[in-house]
Order: C-alpha cells, then sequence, then structure tokens
C-alpha cells in the first residue's frame, strides 16, 4: 500500500542571502568590476560597452554588430582563424553579443587561463586587424541570419509587430541586427567609425565574474585597458517614434501552415521608471510565469498552445509591450480573443491578492539562485555598468520588491497597458485565419504576402 | 592537471538506497543556500510500443497536473512562488524531472515529487489527458511541423537505425499516435515504469546528508516498489548501417541545408568518448576543421560552433550528426562535397598535437562549467546512475576525455564515417511544399 504525506510542507529557516560583494578597480585608465565566486572555475571575463544597436546610424543598421564580430575575426597579428584557436587552446570560448543599449565581448574562460585571455581581449579592442574581406564574409554571414530569422514564425511575428509600433524606418522598426540594406552598407570605413567613436575604455567596463582565487584583477585590468587609449566615446542613444495608430491586424500569409505565431504589442515606456517594480509585478503575473493568466488560459485551460507569456522590453529610451503565443490554426480567432480578454482584465480588474503575494515571493526568494553562476552574476554587474547603477541596487531592488502594494502594480497596468493601441500580427495561413479576425473589435484586417 | 592548468574536482557523494529500492546520491555543497533537485526515471521513448509513439513524453506532462494531495496548476505554482527553476524532459533514454530550490525549501520539492511518485494514478483524467495531448501536439506543431528544418531529427532517426528499433521513432511522437493514446495506456505506462526501484534522486547543494535522507525516507518509504517493472528492449544493431541512404526534402526553407547521420557506438563506451573529442576537432568551436575550410577559406556554410556532435544513445547504437546549413547561392551537393574533403582529411591523415590540445580544452571547460553548477551536477550524477549504475562515474569523465589519442581519433573516425554508414538529409527550397505535408525523396545508394 502506498502511503504519502499528505500536509504541504513548511519552509526551513532561510540562510541569508545578500548580490555577491564585488570589487571595482581604476586600472590604466579603465574599470574593472571583479566578483568572486567560490568554486566557478569557469570565469566570465568581457568588456561591456555603453553602445548597442539603439545608438547606430541610420542607414548603417548592423554596425555595431559586425564590429563586435570583427574584432574577433583578427587581432595582434593573428588572423580569425589563430585568433580562434589562441583563445581555444586556453579552454576559452569567444563570445560578441549586442544588444539594444550594449556591446560584451569576451571569453568564458577557466580561471587559470584568464590572464592570457585578457591579452587576446585586449588585442581583440585596441589592435584589431579590421580586415575589409573578413568584413565582406560576416556581411553575408548576417544576411543569411536575417533571412533565417524572417522564415521562423516567432521572430517573423516580432518583427512585423516592431516594424507596426515604430515610426518607419527608425531604429526600433527594424530587427535588432539591422536589416538587409544597413548591413549590406556598413564598410571598413563604418566599422573604423563605430570602433573609435563607441568601443572606448571610457564609455565600458570590464567585468569579471567567477572563482578569482589567486588572479590579480589589477593586473588584468591593466592588460586589457593598457595602451588601448581613447575619449570618453559619443554618449549613447537615438530615439526612436512610436506610431499612435489605434487597434490593427497584420497577418503575414503562409500558406498551409498548422500555426499561427501571434504579437500582440504596443510601445512602452523606457528602463527606470518609478514604478517599474510595479509595472514587472504586473507583467509576470499576466504572463511572466507558467501560473501566469495567459498561459494558463490558452495552454492549460484551452490546449490552444505550448505556451503563451508577456514581457516588457525595457530600453534606455522607451520599449515595447508585446504578448505572444503560437496556436494552432484552426483556433486563431479565439486564441485572440482570450488572450485580449486576459489583457483587458488584468487592465480593468488588477491583480489579485494570492498572484501579488506568489509574484513577489517568486522574485525575491529567486536571489540566491539568480546570482549563482558567473554568467548571471555577470549579467547583473553589465546592468550596473551599462545603466550606470547604484553597486547596491540588487539589493535595494529586492526590497522595492517585497515593498509592492496592489495599488501601486494596479496603477501601473492601467498606465502601461493602453488597451487601444494593441496591434496584432498573426504568421500564419490567411486562407484559413483572416476572415474571422475582422468580427474580433481588433481594428482593421491587412493581409500581407509573405515575402 | 590538463593544458588549462585546471583538474576537475572530486565531489564526495553520499549513495544510498532505501528499501523500496530509491537511489538518493546526495553531494553536498554550500557555496549558496540553494539545493537540486533531479529525478531521473529509467524510461524514455525507446520504451515504447508500436503505436504509441510519444506516450513517455506525453506522460511527462501529466506529472505536472496534479497528484493525491496536489490539486491541478499546483505543482507548478508551489514551486515558481519559492524562486524554484523547474523543468522536465524526455529523451529515447530517459525522463527526468528537476527543480533548483533555495535550501530551506528542499522538504516542499521532495514533498512534490513523491506524490506525483506515487499518487499520480487516481488523478489521472480524461479531460487532463485531452488538455495535455492538445499541449504537447502543439509543442509538435511548434518545434517540428511548423519550423524551418523541424522534421530532420525525426528523419535521421527514422533512417538510420533499422525498422522496429527503439530508437527509430522520435521523442516526440507521431500525431497518429499521440490522439491514440487513451487514459488505459497512460494508467499502464505509469504503473510500469513510474516506481521507487526504477528512479535516481540526486540532491546537489546547500543540504546535510544525514538529515535530507531522513526528508527523503520520510517523503518517499511509503512508496511501494513495482514488482514487474519493464526494462528497456534490446536495442542491438548491426555497427554499420551498411548503406548509404539519401532523401531530398523539398520545403518550405529559406536556405538549403545537409544532415549527415553516422551509426556509431554508444554512450557510455570508450569509442564513444572518442566520437566526443573527434566532433571538437572536426566542428566544435571556432577553431575547428570544418570552420576554417567551410566558413572562413571558403565561404560555403553559415557558421557554426557545433558542426558535429553525437546523441548520448546507451542502448546498443547511436548516431554521430554533422549539420550543414548552406550560405545563400551555395547549392547543398557543394557544401556536401567541401564537408567530404574534411572528412577525408581526417581519415587519411593525422590530428596534430595542438589540435589535440584545443579539443582537450574545449572539453575540460565544458566538463567543469557543467559541473561547477548546481542543476549540471544533479543531473550528471542522476545520468551516470540510471544509465551506468555508478554516479561516482562523474569524477573521471574528464580523464576518459582527457585520455583520447590523436591516434584513436583517425581510428574511429576511419570506421564510422564511411558512405556506407550514413544518411544524408537534403533540405531545399520549395515556396510550393505546404508545411507538414513535404515528400521526401528517398534514394539508396
Amino acid at each position: 500500500m502506498t502511503v504519502l504525506v499528505a500536509e504541504r510542507p513548511g519552509a526551513g529557516e532561510p540562510r541569508p542571502f545578500r548580490f555577491p560583494a564585488f570589487s571595482r578597480h581604476a586600472v590604466a585608465g579603465g574599470t574593472v568590476l571583479a566578483c568572486h565566486l567560490e568554486r566557478r572555475p569557469i570565469v566570465s571575463l568581457s568588456l561591456v560597452s555603453r553602445s548597442g544597436a539603439a545608438a547606430e546610424p541610420s542607414g548603417a543598421e548592423g554596425v555595431a554588430n559586425l564590429t563586435a564580430q570583427l574584432l574577433g575575426q583578427g587581432a595582434g597579428g593573428l588572423d580569425a582563424h589563430a585568433f580562434a584557436v589562441a583563445g581555444e587552446r586556453l579552454g576559452a570560448s569567444w563570445f560578441a553579443a549586442v544588444g539594444w543599449d550594449a556591446t560584451q565581448l569576451g571569453f568564458d574562460v577557466p580561471s587559470a587561463a584568464v590572464p592570457a585571455a585578457a591579452e587576446l581581449l585586449h588585442h581583440a579592442l585596441a589592435s584589431p586587424t579590421l580586415d575589409a574581406e573578413e568584413l565582406g564574409r560576416l556581411r553575408d554571414e548576417r544576411l543569411d541570419d536575417l533571412m533565417a530569422d524572417a522564415a521562423r514564425p516567432r521572430t517573423r511575428a516580432l518583427r512585423e509587430l516592431a516594424a507596426a509600433l515604430w515610426r518607419s524606418g527608425s531604429r526600433y522598426s527594424l530587427p535588432q541586427a539591422g536589416h538587409a540594406a544597413g548591413v549590406s552598407a556598413v564598410d571598413i570605413e563604418a566599422v573604423r567609425q563605430w570602433h573609435d567613436t563607441r568601443l572606448l575604455p571610457g564609455c565600458a567596463a570590464l567585468v569579471i565574474a567567477g572563482d578569482l582565487t589567486g588572479l590579480d584583477i589589477e593586473a588584468v585590468g591593466a592588460t586589457v585597458f593598457s595602451g588601448w587609449s581613447g575619449g570618453a566615446g559619443e554618449a549613447a542613444g537615438t530615439t526612436s517614434e512610436p506610431v499612435q495608430g489605434g487597434r490593427r491586424v497584420v497577418v503575414v500569409h503562409r500558406p498551409g501552415a498548422v500555426q499561427s505565431a501571434l504579437a500582440v504589442g504596443h510601445s512602452g515606456p523606457a528602463r527606470g521608471g518609478e514604478d517599474e517594480v510595479a509595472l514587472t509585478t504586473m507583467q509576470m503575473a499576466l504572463g511572466g510565469t507558467f501560473s501566469s493568466r495567459l498561459n494558463y488560459t490558452l495552454r492549460e485551460k484551452k490546449g490552444y498552445t505550448y505556451g503563451a507569456s508577456a514581457q516588457y522590453d525595457l530600453r534606455r529610451d522607451a520599449g515595447i509591450f508585446v504578448a505572444q503565443s503560437e496556436v494552432k490554426t484552426e483556433v486563431t480567432a479565439p486564441a485572440l480573443t482570450d488572450a485580449f480578454a486576459e489583457i483587458t482584465g488584468m487592465h480593468d480588474g488588477g491583480i489579485r491578492a494570492d498572484e501579488l503575494d506568489d509574484v513577489r515571493r517568486q522574485r525575491i526568494e529567486r536571489y540566491p539562485l539568480a546570482f549563482a553562476s558567473p554568467r548571471g552574476v555577470a549579467g547583473a554587474l553589465s546592468e550596473i555598468v551599462v545603466y550606470d547603477l547604484p553597486d547596491d541596487y540588487y539589493d535595494r531592488q529586492r526590497e522595492r520588491i517585497a515593498a509592492v502594494t496592489k495599488e501601486e502594480v494596479d496603477a501601473a497596468g492601467r498606465r502601461h497597458l493602453r488597451l487601444d493601441d494593441l496591434v496584432t500580427v498573426v504568421v500564419g495561413d490567411a486562407d484559413v485565419v483572416a476572415e474571422g479576425l475582422g468580427d474580433l473589435g481588433l481594428g482593421p484586417v491587412e493581409v500581407r504576402a509573405d515575402e | 592537471m590538463t593544458v588549462t592548468g585546471m583538474s576537475a574536482p572530486t565531489y564526495e557523494i553520499s549513495d544510498t538506497r532505501l528499501a523500496n529500492g530509491l537511489r538518493v546520491v546526495i553531494n553536498e555543497d554550500h557555496a549558496v543556500p540553494v539545493v537540486a533537485v533531479n529525478i531521473w526515471y529509467d524510461v524514455g521513448s525507446r520504451h515504447e510500443e508500436p503505436g504509441r509513439t510519444g506516450l513517455a513524453h506525453l506522460f511527462e506532462h501529466l506529472m505536472f497536473e496534479g497528484s493525491a494531495n496536489v490539486g491541478k496548476g499546483e505543482h507548478l505554482k508551489f514551486l515558481q512562488a519559492v524562486g524554484a527553476s523547474l523543468n522536465a524532459t524526455t529523451w529515447c533514454d530517459r525522463t527526468n524531472y528537476y527543480e533548483t530550490v533555495p535550501s530551506h525549501h528542499l522538504e516542499l520539492a521532495l514533498w512534490l515529487e513523491a506524490d506525483r511518485m506515487g499518487g499520480l494514478a487516481d488523478s489521472l483524467s480524461q479531460e487532463t489527458l485531452d488538455n495535455q495531448r492538445a499541449v504537447v501536439q502543439n509543442e509538435r506543431r511548434q518545434s517540428y511541423d511548423n519550423q524551418p528544418y523541424g522534421g530532420w531529427t525525426e528523419q535521421l532517426q527514422e533512417l538510420a537505425f533499422p525498422e522496429g528499433h527503439p530508437y527509430q521513432h522520435s521523442t516526440i511522437g507521431s500525431m497518429d499516435d499521440l490522439e491514440a493514446a487513451s487514459l488505459d495506456d497512460v494508467k499502464e505506462f505509469y504503473r510500469r515504469h513510474y516506481a521507487p526501484n526504477n528512479a535516481v534522486l540526486t540532491l546537489v547543494g546547500d543540504v546535510d546528508t544525514s538529515a535530507a535522507l531522513a526528508l527523503v525516507e520520510k517523503y518517499f518509504g511509503g512508496i511501494p516498489a513495482c514488482p514487474d517493472l519493464v526494462g528497456a528492449p534490446d536495442g542491438t544493431a548491426p555497427a554499420s548501417i551498411g548503406r548509404e541512404i539519401r532523401r531530398t526534402i523539398p520545403d518550405q526553407v529559406p536556405l538549403p541545408a545537409v544532415f549527415i547521420g553516422y551509426r556509431c557506438p554508444p554512450f557510455g563506451t570508450p569509442d564513444f568518448d572518442v566520437i566526443s573529442v573527434l566532433s571538437v576537432v572536426l566542428g566544435g568551436g571556432r577553431g575547428s576543421r570544418l570552420y576554417h575550410d567551410l566558413v572562413l577559406s571558403q565561404q560555403l556554410v553559415r557558421p557554426s560552433e557545433e558542426f558535429v556532435g553525437a546523441f548520448d544513445f546507451v542502448g546498443g547504437a547511436s548516431l554521430l550528426i554533422a549539420d550543414l546549413h548552406c550560405a545563400e547561392g551555395v547549392s547543398p551537393e557543394k557544401a556536401e562535397a567541401a564537408y567530404d574533403a574534411v572528412v577525408a582529411a581526417l581519415i587519411d591523415g593525422a590530428v596534430a598535437p595542438e589540435e589535440m590540445e584545443r579539443a582537450h580544452a574545449l572539453l575540460t571547460s565544458e566538463v567543469l562549467g557543467h559541473l561547477s553548477g548546481l542543476d549540471g551536477r544533479a543531473d550528471a550524477f542522476s545520468q551516470h546512475a540510471t544509465l551506468f549504475g555508478d554516479p561516482a562515474l562523474v569524477n573521471t569523465r574528464l580523464d576518459r576525455l582527457l585520455a583520447v589519442t590523436a591516434a584513436d581519433v583517425v581510428r574511429v573516425a576511419r570506421s564510422v564515417m564511411t558512405k556506407d554508414n550514413r544518411v544524408v538529409l537534403t533540405y531545399t527550397p520549395d515556396d510550393a511544399a505546404a508545411d507538414g505535408a513535404a515528400e521526401g525523396v528517398e534514394v539508396s545508394a
């Protein structure tokens, strides 16, 4: 006979946890943030710059990404292959990532090899080869990426949504990695210009997280920054202008598609608003967890999808709200009806007490998990660098999360869920789905061919 | 010590069994106040019966839908509310369930896992089954049928293994079989496979071993063993496919792609360790031979840091795979020919000491990185205990990889990467091909 314990157990005594202590160093004209994490032998070593895709000049969208990639394609007298091998023989894996607001370059590297990897990083930053032929290859690769991205239903839906939400041609209306015209136009001069004005010690910091036992952090910083000169760099940021056109629906026609990729959203607030904690609390209850309203209704109650979610992408100067799902073609209209009902319900009725309690606890309790790994801590330190946050930001943030009230959350929902501005993108079979969409109150329906 | 000056730590483990057969592995690590809880059940899609493909994975979904003392939706709700990260995966050889929680919530995780190990049968309803069947069918649409190239793993498995072989069908299963799964099927599957004597429970992190063992006994001790467990079917297969099988798939894809699969020795054998090193030499990282020749020099394929890799099947045979996505304007024939030249150079030549050094260093970082995280380490202990009967093998895994020599790499490439032991799938762009209805054209050479 099976004997189970019927009673749900309570919690034990929690061990106190604070965001891991880190040190700041001013070395050779640069700044280093270093965090020791016990028994984490693969160290995250990266240069974080405050310029990302949002700051790219018009007509050269993609230059931030191409420059970041090109720095790893040969430096310090090594060609692309030799540079790759030099790192990998240390067990170091190179990464170069560009977001809207930042660029991050560096290695995941075994602790003992950090000094040698720092030398390679220095070469990539201070003496990159910037070879025009290599740039030509990277341009072709990125154009292939753009094609491949457009073929994926979810990515395609997000791309169409961005194009609908922002003034045509403005930076946020285009994919983060650029668009074909922009990428094709990036020449070696544009790369040099970006490198010389946007990737400089004065607008960047070196972030190191992992087991630092036996490492001389100031020496590592000196290796990266010495002899890498340049001014403070340009301040980041161009502003994209949102389109306020009311509700509408765009269907990208994919004959025979067995699912519709849905993206519903509007432009949103910038990072760092006073009600940001209230806003993200609301977002988690609406679509940020498995138990959230969107996922629970569309997946667990209706079986329309494998998953549904909602996020705010909070960038330096603006952002977007987007709810997403991929649903069986035949239920496209009812799924959209349910998604709109959940968004409207949160806007009008606000968060329930049990939801607020669960989200608050989840965010507070998550701290020791979120800030345990070198990558997790390096990511958090990078945000401090990129957004000029105070050093005690994460511990203070935890207090703000604990203190947020229903009134604040509901006010944030009413303010930042703009029901009349929701634009709907459907990537799917228009022959099956388009007809039913006109009667849902989602605005005029436009069907486009899939290019 | 290795070239990078790093050696893998030896993790101290407690390895015991409850009276009902539940194997319990515990590794204390108090660096952060977190514990990883990880259960492997020795059941996967290879255990499925004909006409019931996808059942193991569908069942995994039902494990989140409530049990004797846990209501629908509560499993995830309770764990998320304490900050846990959690999930489950089903693969050919296993189904694993895991949650990483702040250590003062260990008991909650144990209670939830025990309740679904011992108390699922009466909670299974037709309504829940129908709901999760629809969810899984949408998972299949999202990941396979409505995704460019989405069907390649399923098709490689179908062609690389003999008819009826346990690895010949995909873990996601066919739409028809998913449709056919009945409440009786899932109840019988649960009875046969979900029992303490068919599972390994691993705890890694901020726990006291003896106190944790007492808690495990408290929550799991009352679950009886299954007297008639059904083991894995025989997966013995000839070492080689014996011919080249080619299939061309016109489909809605942006660019052509070529997927090549070779039948190879299973995970857990010395030659599989060689395959791990061989994969890095040929196609791992940005300094590999394929990256050098096909991306940097000839610009024929889209860059990848993992052109080559192997499935970790343990039952009789596994699959070594190369994955080439053509650059725009490059034909699949040209990409395949250039790939063949790289393989031929390995088979006919040698591997330089610098190449071995690079592969060993990258594998060292990979293993150290994976094991230094609590969740990765817990999964590795469950994996080695379930598949090979010994969790302590985790501690020597890196040594085995580092013992692989250049001569081993050439020898195994020579025996495995032959044209009469491979399946070649070629995707070609075809806008007229409606998703899910693409007809393959198959040729045997």
